[in-house]
């Protein structure tokens, strides 16, 4: 299986005003092409702060983060922005999509920004708020749209430009039992379709329950890593 | 850009009323900036109408030494080179008013009085201020008659009338005494005291000989086709008159005292305006702090998934100047009628008031301008102040940590 992200020593420590504070610690790991991760453990435990690395959001303090064999921990951020449009979808806790723009116009806006073709990008657009269930709701805004139903125009926004792979920060923690169930099962049918690398962060049994390889975070340092065959 | 910009626009209706209240206080800054802009420039058109149709005219030749020292030896030649520059520029010149004038001293048996007289041709006069009009006894002479029509001030304080004869000495020519006696044709009336109580008119042939200067005039006066042109005939004539004798002067020369008094009272109101600027800033600036920050986690997010700051920049700053465009636009829709309006029915002003401007020559109403100059500062100053207002979330962009933008 071919990796596509690999990080290593990766460290980061904030200079909180009491003591510094180390969120991630001597983190070596690698994730390959259409794995199905949840990176789990208590709050605090470096989690976000460790999917903000990879996604390159955050700057590590020490180590490296490598994609595709591109070494992103000390890349300007000018070309970061550029990166990360082209190669990670980013799915957060809170849906966060644009107010202003429709069901399909948010779901395009990635591609708008990668200058895609009009046509295609529609098409696109379309196709995949078809598979996460929500043609009916294409040109409805998102204040018209459930909770669940905005999570999943999130996630056929990040996979629409079929990025290398997907960050999903807690994507199930405000959703109530059956849109959970409901968008798992949407993402692990589109993690098997289109191959796409899906690596959640999360407290969510549900979530850790169909994840194929779970990895736990304790004080920023990996606890366990195991893998399931689901 | 066009993502860019349907954003912005469907980002200035989320709160529709506060964006109506933010464009309604640019609205009645714009409107109250037009109508203060509009009165001032419309009662500075009204005086220098007055000024240049009683007075100076667009322009005068005079002697090269007339302006900073009037008097009878500074007069100028009406002569050939004066005759053929005019026809070399009579496509910009409408017309032309000589005049030849003076300080002398009026008299009556024992009564005696400082007295103003001006050498006319009734004819080109009239086509500048109506002059005759102002004729309240007897009427006014032609070319070649050799009476004299004085103002009813100079009659009232020498106990003249149609009839009667008023003696005139002065200075003439190259230090000829000039003494007279003329018979009072007519009586005119001015309604500002100053002319009322000195002006004697001479028709100008009879004017020169009293003066001892025959063909020559203290003022020549020229009616620009255009008033747009004035400045450059000026130019032309100054070049081809001998500068050596010639001076040409515009209004503005010949009464800089008056223009840089309005400039001083331009400037109180601009300052005025400027305040009602900076209210409307102040409140273009306060609902985009307040829709910035009730924006930031969004903001992080937009960053996060691959916006660019600069095109989140131009998104914050299309914003401010939708607002200002519209407020703006708005302001000049709902003020250009009224000026118009007003424009066209200039407010009377009350009784004492009105007395007043009438002692100083000037109709007694408010006028308002409508110079599309007045419309486009508006304009560009709300724009200017929008790019500054707006210079403020572009900041915040471009220092925004995403991260805990994403958090908030």
């Amino acid at each position: 299986m071919k990796t596509v992200i690999k990080t290593k020593d990766l460290t980061k420590i904030y200079n909180s005003s009491v003591a510094p504070v180390k969120a991630v610690n001597n983190v070596s790991l690698e994730f390959g092409e259409g794995e199905f991760t949840a990176i789990v453990g208590p709050s605090g435990s470096g989690k976000t702060t460790f999917l903000n690395l990879i996604g390159g959001l955050d700057k590590p303090t020490e180590g490296q983060v490598i994609i595709d064999d591109t070494d992103i921990s000390n890349m300007k951020e000018s070309k970061l922005f550029d990166f990360r449009l082209k190669n990670i979808g980013f799915v957060f806790q809170s849906y966060n999509l644009i107010p202003v723009l429709t069901a399909k116009e948010n779901v395009s806006f990635i591609m708008l920004l990668q200058n895609q073709a009009k046509e295609a990008m529609e098409k696109r657009a379309v196709e995949m708020l078809e598979q996460v269930g929500l043609s009916d709701k294409i040109d409805v805004r998102p204040s018209k749209l459930s909770g669940g139903q905005q999570q999943r125009v999130a996630v056929a926004r990040a996979l629409a430009s079929k990025p290398k792979f997907v960050l999903a920060d807690e994507p199930t923690a405000n959703l109530d039992t059956e849109s959970a169930f409901n968008l798992l099962d949407i993402m692990s049918r589109l993690n098997k379709e289109e191959n796409i690398t899906l690596i959640f962060s999360t407290h969510d049994q549900r979530v850790i329950d169909r994840a194929r390889r779970i990895i736990t975070l304790v004080d920023g340092a990996v606890s366990k890593d195991e893998a399931f065959d689901r | 850009m066009k993502t860019l910009l349907k954003l912005a626009w469907r980002n200035l209706w989320r709160k529709k009323r506060r964006t109506f209240i933010t464009v309604s206080s640019v609205m009645f800054a714009v409107v109250l900036a037009i109508a203060m802009m509009s009165l001032i420039e419309g009662t500075r058109e009204l005086f220098v109408e007055s000024v240049v149709s009683q007075t100076t005219g667009h322009l005068q030749i005079q002697d090269v030494m007339y302006h900073d020292e009037p008097s009878m030896d500074h007069t100028l030649e009406y002569g050939e080179e004066v005759y053929s520059t005019l026809e070399k520029h009579s496509d910009l010149i409408d017309y032309t008013v000589p005049r030849i004038q003076g300080f002398c001293l009026g008299a009556k048996d024992m009564g005696t009085r400082g007295v103003f007289v001006m050498g006319i041709i009734p004819g080109k006069e009239n086509r500048m201020n109506n002059l005759s009009s102002r004729m309240v006894e007897g009427e006014m002479f032609s070319d070649n008659d050799d009476y004299a029509v004085i103002a009813e001030g100079v009659a009232n304080l020498l106990e003249l009338s149609i009839g009667d004869t008023i003696v005139l000495i002065g200075q003439g020519f190259q230090g000829m005494s000039a003494a007279g006696k003329f018979k009072v044709g007519g009586i005119i009336e001015f309604p500002m005291p100053e002319q009322n109580n000195t002006m004697v008119y001479l028709p100008l042939q009879e004017a020169q000989w009293f003066f001892a200067a025959p063909e020559r005039l203290t003022n020549l006066i020229i009616m620009a086709e255009n008033e747009s042109n004035i400045n450059t005939l000026a130019q032309n004539l100054s070049d081809d008159l001998d500068s050596e004798w010639f001076a040409v002067k515009t209004y503005e020369e010949l009464m800089p005292d008056v223009l840089q008094a309005f400039e001083t009272r331009d400037a109180q109101v601009r300052l005025f305006s400027w305040i009602l600027y900076i209210v409307a800033g102040f409140g273009i600036f306060g609902t985009i702090i307040m829709m910035i920050h009730e924006r930031l986690r969004e903001f992080g997010i937009l960053l996060s998934i691959g916006l660019k700051r600069a095109q989140l920049a131009i998104i914050c700053l299309f914003e401010t100047l939708f607002i200002s465009v519209i407020g703006v636009l708005s302001g000049i829709v709902v003020g250009f009628p009224i000026m118009y309006w007003l424009n066209k029915n200039p407010i009377q002003v009350g009784d004492d008031l009105a007395e007043v401007m009438l002692d100083m020559g000037f109709e007694p109403v408010m006028p308002f301008s409508i110079a599309p100059d007045i419309f486009i500062y508006q304009a560009t100053t709300i724009f200017i102040i929008a790019i500054v207002v707006g210079l403020y979330p572009v900041r915040k962009v471009f220092k925004l940590d995403m991260i805990s933008a994403a958090r908030k």
